[in-house]
């Protein structure tokens, strides 16, 4: 979605050799967004990672005992469950930790797989042009007649259900986010004059692609990774709200979505906590890339300051 | 005009052909990658194999899959896409039943998202102007990073939960029969006049509305605003300007009309996110639309009904961008002269 806002703004023009590197990070550090978005980012994953250590139960424990236990300041609540518990006496802090787990591999395998893909048919058909391009342009306008949500789901019909296939649905759906928006740029890149100097120089198209190329695109590829992460964590969350992504011991946000949906009339709470993981996590991955579009970009630097 | 909107049109729709028969087939070829056999919760559990057989043989799922493909493309053109395996009824009217449901549903989300973000749009751009943009930007993002589902839970729990005010489930109030003249409930109930019928379905349709607007006005803000920006610098500002035009005047009059041509491209291009939307917002809300018949249809693996929603949801996005065309057209005068 944010793709394709950032196609009508102009195309970053990094510099050709990392030799800016040191300034670029200077500017990345300016941007209050890069920090605020990169730190929850850091957050999600530490716990993520650290989830068997951190979390106070485990994630499928059911107490009894303890069912819907409202979070610990409100009466009735229990400071052994700090965030309460869901319908089956679950503890939703740790379910939410662990489900941290499912949502990151998710937006991180996903995001690094579409960008993988979309980028090296944009490279190809960006820098060769003709037929090639031609070719891969109609797919990308035949993938995009389809609303993507229809699309994966019709995919997971194909390839069954499982953390992988729901992977692998969001890199085949959202490939073309991709490979629109770094083609336009591949192309401007491709009629530069360093680019046609290596060329004389008699490099070879890999060489020229590799070298030349790829380190201009490389700060709209770091943007569209990390809002792709976002798009990926609520494409997981959806599919597994609806029931089509992991089996039931899988803790997942969009699981813990579903649970707290039919308790809603009495435990608000169960609910509550996933929706603000889930919000909370996109805002990261989407305040980062934004801060780094805008961080590399003079033309938006120049705009915002 | 009107023969540039209809060399438009045709043009649009004999690009159409090949990308529907292309995607019905890419479509065809991944529902029968399936790995579990559709058939076999229609078996009661004492079939034979034979049975099981014969069944197959019936539905037509016993031939090579191009046979097949070949087989529906052709009943397709006669406007008969199969029989749905779940609901044992023919796939074409049960689509067109649930169709003016999810398009009432998409344009009033759309309608309201431009309720929201036009004045949202022109308040981000007042804001970036006087140099206060950042709390501005935060809330966009933050309203970014809130899909329609979210919204949709959130919102139920809001109006449906906690303040019960609003109905957050099904598309009418109970024992209200629709009339089925256009199929679209909120014109339906005005025809025939039954005016407490129609309130309900107004209340019906406000919070999946609403969930689907929120989900899509961010991107529009975003639009807005950086058209407005880059129309801040053009030379008719400058002359509203001297001929001592206000501000507020320049913006909404002379402004917000050149930005309207890159936002409704964009509409356009991002209309397949709206029906996405849409499709998620019918199932929470139980609402009886066509994304609502696709997640019953996935979930029971009912692959004619998946194939034909398939269709219908190309044969959508297509009409979108033969309207945006045509929009575009009329609304820009440079395009007239053709």
């Amino acid at each position: 979605m944010t793709a394709t806002a950032m196609t009508s703004s102009p195309a970053p023009t990094a510099a050709p050799s990392f030799a800016l590197t040191r300034s670029a990070l200077r500017q990345l550090g300016r941007q209050p967004r890069v920090w605020v978005g990169g730190g929850i980012l850091l957050a999600v994953l530490l716990l993520a990672v650290l989830a068997p250590w951190v979390a106070p139960h485990d994630p499928l424990e059911q107490d009894l005992l303890h069912m819907l236990t409202p979070p610990m300041w409100a009466p009735g609540g229990d400071a052994a469950f700090p965030l309460g518990t869901d319908g089956l006496g679950r503890c939703v802090l740790s379910r939410a930790i662990y489900g941290a787990r499912v949502a990151l591999t998710v937006a991180i395998v996903a995001a690094l797989g579409s960008m993988l893909l979309g980028s090296t048919l944009a490279m190809l058909g960006g820098y060769f042009g003709g037929v090639v391009d031609r070719g891969i342009g109609y797919v990308v306008d035949l993938w995009m007649s389809f609303p993507p949500v229809v699309l994966s789901l019709i995919l997971l019909v194909g390839l069954g259900t499982g953390v992988d296939k729901v992977i692998l649905a969001v890199v085949l759906v959202d490939w073309t986010r991709f490979c629109r928006v770094i083609r336009a740029d591949v192309l401007v890149t491709r009629r530069r004059d360093y680019v046609l100097a290596a060329q004389l120089l008699g490099f070879g198209h890999l060489r020229t692609m590799l070298r030349e190329v790829l380190p201009a695109v490389v700060p709209l590829m770091i943007t569209l990774f990390s809002i792709e992460m976002g798009i990926a964590i609520v494409v997981e969350a959806t599919l597994s709200f609806i029931g089509l992504s992991v089996p039931a011991q899988v803790t997942t946000w969009g699981q813990m979505l579903a649970d707290g949906r039919s308790d809603m009339q009495s435990a608000a709470w169960v609910m509550l906590v996933p929706v603000a993981c889930i919000i909370v996590t996109v805002l990261g991955c989407n305040l980062f890339g934004d801060g780094i579009r805008v961080a590399l970009d003079p033309r938006l630097r120049l705009r915002s300051e | 005009m009107f023969q540039v909107i209809s060399a438009i049109v045709l043009r649009r729709l004999l690009l159409a052909i090949p990308t529907l028969l292309l995607l019905s087939l890419v479509v065809f070829v991944v529902l029968r990658m399936l790995p579990v056999d559709p058939l076999a919760m229609l078996l009661p559990a004492s079939a034979t194999p034979a049975d099981a057989a014969a069944l197959r043989a019936q539905l037509g799922f016993d031939k090579p899959v191009p046979q097949q493909f070949l087989i529906w493309l052709w009943q397709a053109l006669n406007g008969n896409l199969g029989l749905s395996i779940n609901f044992r009824q023919p796939v074409a009217p049960l689509m067109l039943s649930a169709l003016p449901a999810t398009l009432e549903l998409t344009l009033a989300g759309l309608l309201l998202a431009l309720l929201i973000s036009v004045p949202g749009g022109v308040l981000a751009y007042v804001l970036y102007q006087r140099r206060r943009e950042t709390a501005a930007d935060l809330a966009v993002a933050l309203m970014q990073s809130i899909p329609s589902f979210l919204w949709s839970l959130l919102l139920i729990l809001a109006f449906g939960v906690l303040w019960p005010v609003l109905p957050f489930s099904g598309r009418v109030g109970e024992g209200v029969v629709l009339p089925g003249i256009t199929g679209f409930a909120v014109v339906d109930l005005l025809l025939v006049g039954r005016f407490d019928a129609w309130l309900t379905a107004l209340s019906h349709l406000l919070l999946p509305a609403l969930a689907l607007a929120l989900g899509f006005a961010p991107l529009v803000i975003r639009v807005l605003r950086s058209s407005l920006i880059d129309a801040a610098t053009e030379p008719y500002v400058e002359a509203a300007r001297l001929r001592g035009l206000s501000e507020a005047r320049i913006v909404w009059r002379h402004m917000l009309k050149n930005a309207a041509l890159p936002t409704i491209t964009m509409i356009g291009v991002q209309f397949g996110f709206l029906f996405g939307g849409a499709l998620l917002v019918e199932m929470i809300f139980g609402f009886p639309g066509v994304g609502n018949l696709m997640v019953q249809a996935v979930k029971g693996n009912d692959l004619p009904l998946i194939q034909g929603i398939a269709l219908i949801f190309c044969v959508l996005m297509l009409a979108i961008t033969v309207i945006v065309d045509v929009l575009y057209a009329v609304l820009n005068p440079r395009l007239r002269t053709l």
